[in-house]
């Protein structure tokens, strides 16, 4: 039987156990990596230097988690830390307005495939708007998980979601073909 | 084509599109960069401070002579004016609360992070 990630925290708690850390590890690196790579715009090597960062400190803080959220819900919230922290650095983190994104946005690149359409206008939405539809939307949290994870008020993820969903609906019907 | 859309198919496929991300070494590279484990289990930490505290109450019990300090002290207690044990009860509330407190906030994650962590 497989071993649940509350077992696994309590290895990890209990003896200290870093191959049940590890397995931790494995059954969440995708989606935490796939939340950075939306964070940082598909920059692969910035998003999984981050995502490294992420399990560090979840091990380092792992007495912090009470269990009272899903494991995962708790990594998407040290990764959203880990990536504004990062920004901060870069000073990047500013408001990105829409017409910034447009220009970034180049037709003559875009796939055809609906998979590659999606993920790109995922990409061209504003980072608030962008974060909170790919928690939503693609990874299943609730409203509220989101607006704990990335500690905003639970209205505003709520408009977030909408906006961003009708701003992907938009953007999808232009590209559709013919 | 996607023009009527509606939430829970752009949902679907946005949760569709996403790709699994294979693990390529990711988890190698974490694991190298974790710090050490302590030597010790959990399990014999405790097993050594109960032992200490054992120790150290069994050789206060015998130096003090059975305890014979305690009962003495009782005695000496119930001979203070009752003003006086008021304050001391009082003065030993407010230690005990005060020690509460700083335990609570120390075990308070939100509080622990924000000093710590700046989430």
């Amino acid at each position: 039987m497989e071993l649940t990630d509350a077992d696994l925290i309590a290895r990890v708690l209990g003896d200290d156990d870093q191959h049940a850390f590890g397995e931790l590890v494995r059954r969440h690196q995708s989606s935490v990596r796939g939340l950075l790579r939306q964070l940082t715009r598909t920059d692969i090597a910035l998003a999984d230097d981050l995502a490294q960062e992420t399990f560090l400190r979840a091990y380092k803080n792992i007495r912090s988690f009470r269990g009272e959220a899903q494991f995962s819900t708790w990594l998407y919230r040290i990764a959203y830390n880990c990536f504004r922290e990062d920004a901060r650095r870069r000073k990047e983190l500013v408001g990105v307005d829409d017409e910034q994104l447009q220009a970034e946005h180049d037709p003559q690149t875009v796939d055809p495939g609906l998979r590659h359409d999606l993920m790109h206008a995922l990409s061209l939405l504003p980072l608030h708007e962008r974060t909170a539809i790919v928690l939503c939307c693609q990874n299943g949290l609730s409203h509220d998980e989101a607006a704990r994870v990335l500690d905003i008020p639970l209205g505003t993820v709520k408009t977030n979601v909408l906006r961003g969903r009708e701003k992907l609906k938009r953007t999808l019907a232009a590209w559709a073909p013919n | 084509m996607n023009a009527m859309i509606d939430d829970e198919t752009l949902d679907r496929q946005l949760r569709e599109a996403a790709p699994y991300i294979d693990d390529e070494g990711f988890t190698a590279r974490v694991m190298v960069r974790l710090p050490a484990t302590r030597r010790e289990p959990q399990w014999l930490r405790a097993v050594i401070l109960l032992g200490v505290t054992a120790l150290g109450s069994g050789g206060a019990y015998l130096l003090s002579g059975g305890g014979r300090f305690v009962r003495e002290g009782m005695i000496q207690l119930s001979s203070f004016p009752i003003w006086l044990l008021l304050v001391l009860a009082f003065g030993c509330g407010l230690l005990v609360g005060a020690f509460a407190v700083i335990f609570a906030i120390r075990k308070t994650p939100e509080v622990r992070d924000v000093t710590q962590l700046r989430f």
